[in-house]
């Protein structure tokens, strides 16, 4: 029942949010960010779902990792994880349904979204209750960070407002494109260079 | 037997995590399956009661009513708004139809003799943002309120005040204006004459 | 005649105006990972076409025939993600068996398939359009995996390219895959519209 080393909780829980940051370093998580981002309010609320999904299979993860088999572990995260996702979805449809009506099917597409997998793998079947906690905290903290920025960003420049409140000047003239598949891209491609920039600058 | 054996060894796991994850599924779904319902009633009926506001509660009168819409048939229900009092106040009906980018569904409303419309609600749509999507706004939608329940046609130009039957386009989404007219001119005169055959209207 | 049509239309509507990867954010992480080279996207393109079409069949049978019926919706991600598993462990051990130098040259691909948001989207879109034909189902699960292949191959072809080209440092690799993707869409949105 111990583990050969525990990680330190602090850099654990840090690592999500720059170091190991999932969507601009590790590059995992990438349809979803893309997909949400439209606006301010979808990318907190598939955040936040992401952030329970990450907790709670973490927590089921790692209180079973010393009774999976070798072959079968990669069936028994999806299936975690894909029950814990019908949950947030039902909890979604009944607290914020307009929400889960602007997300539609990109909140079961959470199951296939490699960083809840890879935090299983890499960090919940190695480590115990607390520090699994602590990491998909971290993690799912430093994901809804970046969809913010970036859902910020296009909102603000495809519409003017921000969670429906103006924000640019009234001569403004939105940026469309923004709201639409290619600011999502260009966007996004422009962020992870400036990420690579300040990564090289600080190394 | 030693093959069973060694399959429930190697998936006893498997299986019991399965039962458990069935019944947590079970329980949450039970536990916000009437909320999720309420909720679906209650986006409709906000819907009707923004476009007939003189009602205070809705009564369905006709349900599952089939329009032929060229590729599929829609099945539409037909609400009757009735005030405190217990006169009637208007009409709404769901429509649906093909937009530019996916189908769009709206609720419309109708006054008391059917004879004018009294707006509509975008119920799903799909349309270009910032483009297609403004026939949710109130300058495209607002053309509808009063309009004559006769065919509607679209205009590239022309003042969006003046409340008859020319509906002027959104610029940059000719598509999805016409969309919302076909809907209209599909829907309104086929639920009017449905509606008169059942006796509900003269 | 007119079925004929509807699926025709399918067809092109899913393989060009609503592209899975460049309209719908789908099975970006393979689009980025594996569009290196020509001959490995139009394999990684293979492979996805075969395991979306059995996943988008199987899963539509599953959805209209045993969940529907018995208003068992609950388990419909649960249900979906392991056909989608168990049908890419299928085509694994077939390539394994049958064309071993192929299985050679996917590696870690084939069973990362399983994680690829396309597959999972397809089957999801099936469900959210109400398409509630087989034949239909059938014809737009191969169209994904086609709107797949092509747009993976078109960025391999780019990419190739930009390997020659001076990209700022900090730019190379995901950055400016990214970058040329987002003007990728942009060419395809002269599509939309095209059906009605």
């Amino acid at each position: 029942m111990s583990d050969i080393s525990t990680p330190a909780l602090g850099p654990t829980f840090t690592a999500g949010f720059w170091k190991e940051n999932p969507v601009l370093r590790l590059l995992l998580g990438m349809c979803p960010t893309l997909a949400v981002t439209a606006a301010l309010k979808p990318a907190l609320t598939m955040g936040c779902c992401v952030i329970f999904v990450l907790t709670c299979s973490n927590i089921v993860v790692s209180l079973m990792r010393n009774l999976l088999k070798p072959h079968l572990r990669i069936l028994m995260f999806t299936l975690t994880i894909a029950t814990f996702v019908t949950i947030a979805d039902l909890i979604l449809k009944a607290f914020a349904a307009d929400m889960s009506a602007a997300l539609g099917p990109y909140v079961p597409l959470i199951i296939v979204n490699c960083i809840i997998i890879c935090r299983a793998e890499a960090c919940a079947s190695k480590n115990g209750l607390v520090v699994s906690v602590i990491d998909a905290l971290g993690m799912g903290l430093g994901f809804t960070m970046t969809l913010c920025v970036l859902a910020g960003i296009r909102e603000v420049l495809s519409t003017g407002k921000l969670m429906e409140v103006s924000v640019m000047p009234s001569a403004f003239v939105p940026w469309a494109a923004m709201g639409m598949p290619v600011g999502a891209f260009i966007t996004l491609g422009l962020m992870l260079g400036l990420v690579n920039i300040i990564a090289k600058k600080t190394s | 037997m030693s093959k069973v054996k060694f399959f429930i060894e190697q998936s006893w796991l498997l299986i019991v995590a399965a039962l458990l994850f069935g019944v947590l599924l079970a329980g949450a779904q039970t536990g916000l399956n009437p909320r999720i319902k309420a909720n679906e009633e209650k986006k409709l009926s906000d819907s009707m009661k923004m476009l007939i506001t003189d009602a205070n509660h809705f009564e369905l009168v006709a349900e599952d009513v089939e329009i032929p819409t060229g590729k599929k048939v829609v099945l539409s229900d037909v609400y009757r708004g009735v005030t405190q009092s217990g006169d009637i106040a208007g009409y709404a009906f769901i429509a649906e139809g093909a937009g530019f980018a996916d189908k769009i569904r709206l609720v419309i409303a109708t006054d008391v003799g059917f004879t004018r419309y009294m707006g509509y609600k975008v119920m799903f749509s799909n349309e270009t943002p910032g483009f297609g999507d403004k026939v949710k706004n109130d300058f495209y939608s607002q053309q509808y309120v009063g309009a004559p329940i006769q065919r509607l046609e679209l205009a590239k130009a022309g003042d969006n005040l003046v409340i008859d039957q020319r509906i002027v386009a959104i610029s940059g989404a000719t598509v999805s204006s016409d969309a919302v007219i076909k809907i209209f001119n599909t829907f309104g005169r086929k639920i009017k004459s449905q509606l008169q055959a059942q006796g509900v209207i003269q | 005649m007119d079925t004929l049509n509807t699926l025709l239309l399918g067809f092109i509507s899913i393989v060009l105006i609503n592209n899975l990867v460049l309209t719908k954010f789908l099975g970006i992480c393979p689009f980025l990972g594996v569009s290196g080279r020509i001959d490995m996207a139009f394999g990684m393109g293979m492979a996805v076409t075969f395991v979306v079409t059995l996943s988008g069949i199987l899963t539509w049978m599953i959805d209209h025939f045993l969940l529907m019926p018995f208003g068992l919706e609950v388990m419909r991600y649960v249900c979906f993600i392991l056909v989608i598993a168990g049908a890419v462990q299928l085509v694994e051990m077939y390539v394994r068996k049958f064309f071993p130098p192929l299985y050679e040259s996917f590696g870690i691909f084939l069973p990362l398939i399983t994680t690829n948001c396309a597959i999972l989207g397809l089957c999801l879109f099936i469900n959210l359009w109400e398409i509630n034909s087989l034949l239909e189902a059938s014809v737009l699960s191969f169209g994904a995996g086609v709107g797949f292949t092509m747009a993976i191959c078109i960025m391999a072809g780019i990419r190739e390219n930009l390997n020659l080209v001076d990209v700022p440092q900090c730019f190379r690799g995901a950055p400016i895959t990214l970058i040329t993707a987002g003007l990728l869409t942009m060419a395809f949105m002269g599509f939309s519209g095209m059906i009605k």
